[in-house]
């Protein structure tokens, strides 16, 4: 069975947790923004804000660690290309490979942002239920024409509720082959195809069986929507975190340039 | 006790040409509890599947509680209740509250209506413990019983079991049978597709026998158990002509 990440609603008590969702959407998107614009120094202040948020929502830090671990590959990928592909005067010069000091600034500065906007997503994640997401996006989507608001936030929600499902069956079909000796067979592009074939069409046979258990259950758009509702404590926490993202901004702009 | 499920000669063909089912007439009383059994293929799931509009008839009638299904599906789908034998595929909510919201949201209740429905519906299968929890971890068995409270929530008249002790262990049977005697006591009627009779006849007043898209035989359980192989269903084991069966609950 597939197993619950750290990339999961936990249930708690946090102040996180008890924010309307719709509020801590616009959070993420306002602390990334500022992240994306951030340096050194308002990096390491929007850090301690990160840290804040992962210690509120009581995140295990080794979980954290063991999950993040592929990001942090790609993140050392992301960092050795760009400080190898900023040009200015190298101080290094390993083959043909020559790194800057500038390159690498770039590297760990773009690698930091992107390593902030995973830490605020997952804070947001780990304490917002799908339902809740689904409503927020259902909300959002209301006021933009030609688009079935109900519908995208049904998919949504479907896509997020068989990941796992669809991870599971993968597992098994791949140990499956494996008890009949796929390992034995060196072609990556044969392997990925005996896998593949069942995967996509147990998955295609689930989805169908999945609409007919949708039309069982009279699924239609005309349905009880979300219920969602704003506290003066949204707005405060919206306020606060706005004037934080500005002045992060201002002072990156006006002082830090 | 009236008919609440009237079938009027009924055939259904597939698109390939198959004959799915072949001139059925059938007529089953509220508040009963019916057996249908034959091999695979014999027509069981797509006699079923008329019941809620889920196929519609190439040629016939299905009429629930006096009205047909094809003339107004939600309302079939709202009386009768179907559990799939594939439960994973049925669960469609993040969370196990979530799920049985599901019908009752399309049905388009108020939230307060819905969340008592829900709150009933998890109390009735024994899952508020893990209200909470993501479906795709619960066992087999709270898969099947979450299925359940999921039609409950809706409230229908009749349900419709798809093989629903398939890839069950012993303890999940127990606790799914337990949930549809419940049911069948609480006034609604059952009726449970099968090929293996043994651990639900016990409870049935009626059984049905399937081949070849055809009701080769019908009646009460222990006439017409004795036939059962000649339709490629297994007796089961603790039959005894004139014996009344012995629950898998006792």
């Amino acid at each position: 069975m597939a197993e619950l990440t750290v990339f999961s609603y936990r249930p708690g008590g946090s102040i996180i947790h008890t924010l309307d969702v719709r509020f801590k959407l616009i959070l993420l998107v306002l602390l990334s923004l500022a992240s994306m614009n951030a340096h050194f120094q308002t990096l390491a202040v929007l850090s301690l804000a990160a840290v804040g948020c992962l210690i509120n929502t009581r995140q295990p830090f080794r979980s954290l660690l063991i999950e993040l671990r592929y990001f942090l590959i790609l993140l050392s990928f992301i960092f050795v290309a760009r400080a190898i592909t900023i040009s200015a005067t190298p101080f290094e010069q390993t083959g043909l490979l020559s790194f800057t000091r500038q390159g690498l600034y770039g590297g760990v500065m773009v690698c930091w942002r992107l390593l902030l906007i995973v830490l605020f997503g997952l804070s947001f994640i780990s304490t917002t239920r799908t339902s809740a997401i689904k409503s927020a996006v259902e909300w959002f989507l209301k006021p933009v024409p030609f688009v079935a608001e109900k519908k995208v936030a049904t998919m949504l929600s479907l896509l997020i509720r068989f990941v796992p499902v669809i991870l599971d069956q993968a597992r098994k079909t791949a140990e499956a082959q494996k008890a009949r000796g796929v390992e034995n067979r060196k072609n990556p592009i044969y392997r990925l195809k005996m896998l593949g074939i069942p995967v996509l069409r147990r998955i295609f046979e689930n989805a169908e069986n999945l609409i007919t258990a949708l039309e069982a259950r009279c699924f239609s758009e005309k349905r009880t929507g979300p219920e969602l509702s704003a506290t003066p404590k949204d707005w405060f926490v919206l306020l606060i975190t706005g004037i934080f993202c500005a002045v992060i901004v201002l002072w990156q702009r006006l002082w830090l340039m | 006790m009236n008919d609440i499920i009237q079938i009027q000669d009924l055939s259904h063909r597939f698109a390939d040409g198959t004959l799915g089912i072949d001139g059925i007439t059938l007529n089953v009383r509220e508040a009963s509890f019916v057996v249908l059994a034959g091999a695979n293929g014999s027509g069981k799931t797509t006699l079923l599947r008329h019941l809620n509009g889920l196929l519609l008839p190439t040629a016939g009638t299905v009429k629930i509680d006096g009205v047909s299904v094809k003339k107004d599906l939600r309302r079939a789908r709202q009386l009768v209740g179907m559990m799939f034998q594939d439960a994973d595929s049925q669960i469609v909510g993040e969370t196990v509250s979530a799920d049985i919201a599901f019908g009752p949201e399309n049905l388009c209740f108020k939230r307060t209506e819905i969340e008592k429905r829900v709150k009933h519906a998890l109390i009735s299968v024994g899952l508020s413990d893990i209200a909470e929890q993501r479906p795709h971890l619960l066992s087999g068995g709270e898969k099947r019983r979450l299925a359940i409270a999921g039609i409950l929530a809706m409230d229908p008249k009749v349900i419709v079991f798809d093989e629903p002790f398939a890839s069950l262990d012993y303890t999940g049977v127990k606790q799914v049978l337990k949930n549809i005697v419940r049911l069948h006591r609480s006034g609604r009627t059952i009726l449970v597709a099968t090929h293996d009779l043994e651990k639900v006849i016990a409870h049935a007043d009626r059984l049905i026998l399937m081949k070849n898209a055809k009701i080769a035989r019908d009646g009460a359980p222990e006439t017409i158990l004795g036939d059962a192989e000649q339709f490629d269903v297994r007796r089961p084991c603790n039959y005894r002509p004139g014996v009344k069966m012995r629950s898998w609950l006792s």
